[in-house]
């Protein structure tokens, strides 16, 4: 054997399974994405199978776009999810990394709790927001508007003041199981789980920062403010620019937190789309999931390019 | 610390508390399934019972009657433990010829797995049921999901286990082969051994990720195979009967792994930015 093919050779297995496991899959979607193919009609059985003969050209593709408003809908709500989810994380996250980027008494154990949401499964996650935190009766959602009922109550009975708190309308919770109030809640628990994520990589990049510079600017006279504004910032904006990516690329196949909250009430996004497809039209979800395939990969090429950047130094 | 900033009176007591604060309200929702999972399902929905109850072990002790959760949590050990070590028998060997031995093509073959993560699950849900279903007779078998959650991991595996391997010197390597070591004797004698913290860490990270995975365990399962994930999923709207017994099996599913993630902050940034932030 030469010494030229046998790394190649070590590569194989790897190069291999994860060629057959990117390859066959998709190979198959783009080829139902272009036939007529459901699991259940019993006024055209043939279609039942999938079959050259039922070409249907890029019809699939115009059905999803044109005569589904699901897919409309569906787009624009993963766009929501993700954005908010991304705003929030990153401003939190800076802020949290900052805040904690200096010592003070049990340092060590405050990251170890602001770490911890990001290790809990996404269905315990899940189960644990929409029932336990935000049910509108009996989660602490509930229990907390119930309790400032039952203070205002209390405060009317008052003299003068109570009078005051006489005009107050009863709080009424708010239910997280409506279509909109159900993406708010997938936002609340995605952000609480990944802003320990956007923390943990802005602290590794604040460390490696160059305090000279800082200690440089303060002798200059600059307050706080100018030093986070002019060093910091740019300092961050790899890291920043990194974990909205990544970010994206994960929010946008978010599935389970979906499936969890909102199954039936109308909240979706594009992943949740094409399961419901999937359930009878499997052209119209394998077109829907070649738009995804697009989506994740306008996101992809960008980091792609920056980590290929950073690799072989 | 090095920076120099003004501290004063109230910068010193006001910063660290604001910390701690943010840190406990970020934990709550954690402390507060924990704090439940000590409650009968009748306390855990009782406000007056909010802080004040009797703590009882009841959730857990039935926890196998209820929800048979060892099932699903032998099946979670399985196949996060053989997918991890099936990703590691893969990932070693391509990881140490693409850092010992690399070609011009290396760059672009380590950018092309990572992309292959990047491709939405969803889209290929449909093809893999039917495989899987129809045609490989393999749905619902620990082996499937071992091959899954192995497959969806990879890349991140060997991108780790290159960044560790590259700070190895190629002289230590080399000059294992000016001795007539051989391939298999170069990994297993020098390179194990030289990078076992970056190989342990990489294992832990990636056990880690197949235990939380929820879409391929969930959607390629029924019930031989089913998962923690796909246990909790099942559970998902108790409508307030069963906080207890639910927050009881919920810690029990992942108390495990966050103790375990505590032990691996510092890997998890380079495991999950596949090492562009440092």
């Amino acid at each position: 054997m030469s010494n030229r093919s046998l790394p190649r050779l070590l590569q194989t297995p790897a190069v291999v399974l994860l060629l057959l496991w990117m390859l066959v899959p998709l190979s198959m979607t783009l080829y139902f994405s272009f036939i007529r193919y459901v699991l259940n009609s019993t006024r055209r059985p043939e279609w039942m199978t999938p079959s050259l003969s039922n070409w249907r050209g890029l019809g699939n593709y115009e059905y999803v776009l044109f005569k589904t408003k699901d897919f409309w809908f569906a787009i624009q709500n993963s766009l929501l999810i993700v954005g908010s989810i991304l705003i929030l994380t990153v401003v939190l996250g800076l802020a949290i990394a900052v805040l904690i980027n200096r010592s003070f008494p049990g340092r060590g154990i405050v990251r170890v709790l602001l770490i911890s949401p990001f290790f809990v499964m996404p269905a315990v996650n899940a189960v644990l927001w929409i029932n336990m935190i935000l049910d509108p009766v009996l989660g602490l959602n509930g229990l907390a508007v119930a309790g400032l009922n039952n203070i205002i109550d209390g405060l009317q009975t008052f003299p003068v003041i109570g009078q005051f708190f006489a005009m107050w309308p009863d709080l009424e919770p708010i239910s997280f199981r409506a279509t909109q109030t159900s993406a708010y809640a997938v936002i609340m628990m995605v952000t609480w789980q990944w802003t320990p994520f956007a923390v943990l990589i802005f602290m590794t990049s604040l460390q490696s920062e160059d305090e000279s510079q800082k200690e440089a600017a303060t002798l200059d006279g600059a307050n706080a403010w100018s030093k986070f504004r002019n060093l910091t910032v740019p300092h961050l904006a790899r890291p920043i620019a990194i974990v909205v990516m990544i970010q994206s690329i994960f929010h946008l196949s978010l599935y389970a937190e979906i499936e969890i909250v909102s199954r039936g009430n109308g909240n979706k996004n594009l992943p949740y789309l094409i399961g419901e497809f999937t359930s009878n039209n499997i052209g119209a979800a394998s077109a829907t999931g070649i738009f995804a395939v697009i989506l994740a990969n306008i996101v992809a090429i960008f980091l792609l390019r920056m980590v290929g950047k950073s690799l072989m130094d | 610390m090095a920076t120099v900033t003004q501290h004063s009176r109230f910068g010193n007591y006001f910063w660290p508390v604001l910390a701690w604060a943010v840190a406990l309200i970020f934990f709550f929702p954690i402390f507060w399934m924990v704090f439940t999972s000590f409650k009968t399902d009748a306390d855990a929905v009782k406000p007056e019972n909010l802080f004040v109850f009797t703590p009882t072990l009841e959730n857990y002790v039935n926890m196998t009657k209820d929800y048979d959760y060892w099932r699903f949590a032998t099946n979670s050990v399985i196949t996060s433990t053989f997918a991890t070590l099936f990703a590691l028998v893969v990932g070693v060997p391509a990881a140490y010829a693409m850092a010992f031995d690399p070609s011009r093509h290396t760059k672009d073959v380590l950018l092309w797995m990572l992309s292959t993560k990047m491709l939405p699950a969803a889209a290929v849900l449909y093809p893999m049921t039917f495989l899987t279903k129809n045609f490989l007779e393999v749905f619902d078998t620990h082996f499937l999901v071992i091959i899954v959650l192995c497959l969806i991991n990879l890349p991140i595996v060997i991108w780790m286990l290159f960044t560790y391997f590259k700070e190895i010197p190629k002289e230590i390597i080399e000059a294992g082969k000016m001795d007539g070591v051989s391939t298999w004797g170069e990994i297993k004698d020098i390179l194990i051994p030289l990078a076992w913290g970056g190989i342990a860490s990489t294992a832990l990270l990636t056990f880690i990720f197949c235990w939380n995975e929820a879409y391929w365990t969930v959607r390629l399962t029924t019930i031989d195979a089913a998962t923690l994930s796909k246990l909790i999923e099942g559970n998902r709207a108790p409508e307030g009967l069963f906080f207890g017994r639910l927050s009881a099996v919920s810690t029990a599913a992942v108390a495990p792994i966050i103790i375990l993630g505590w032990f691996c902050q510092k890997q998890l940034v380079q495991g999950l930015t596949f090492g562009a932030v440092k």
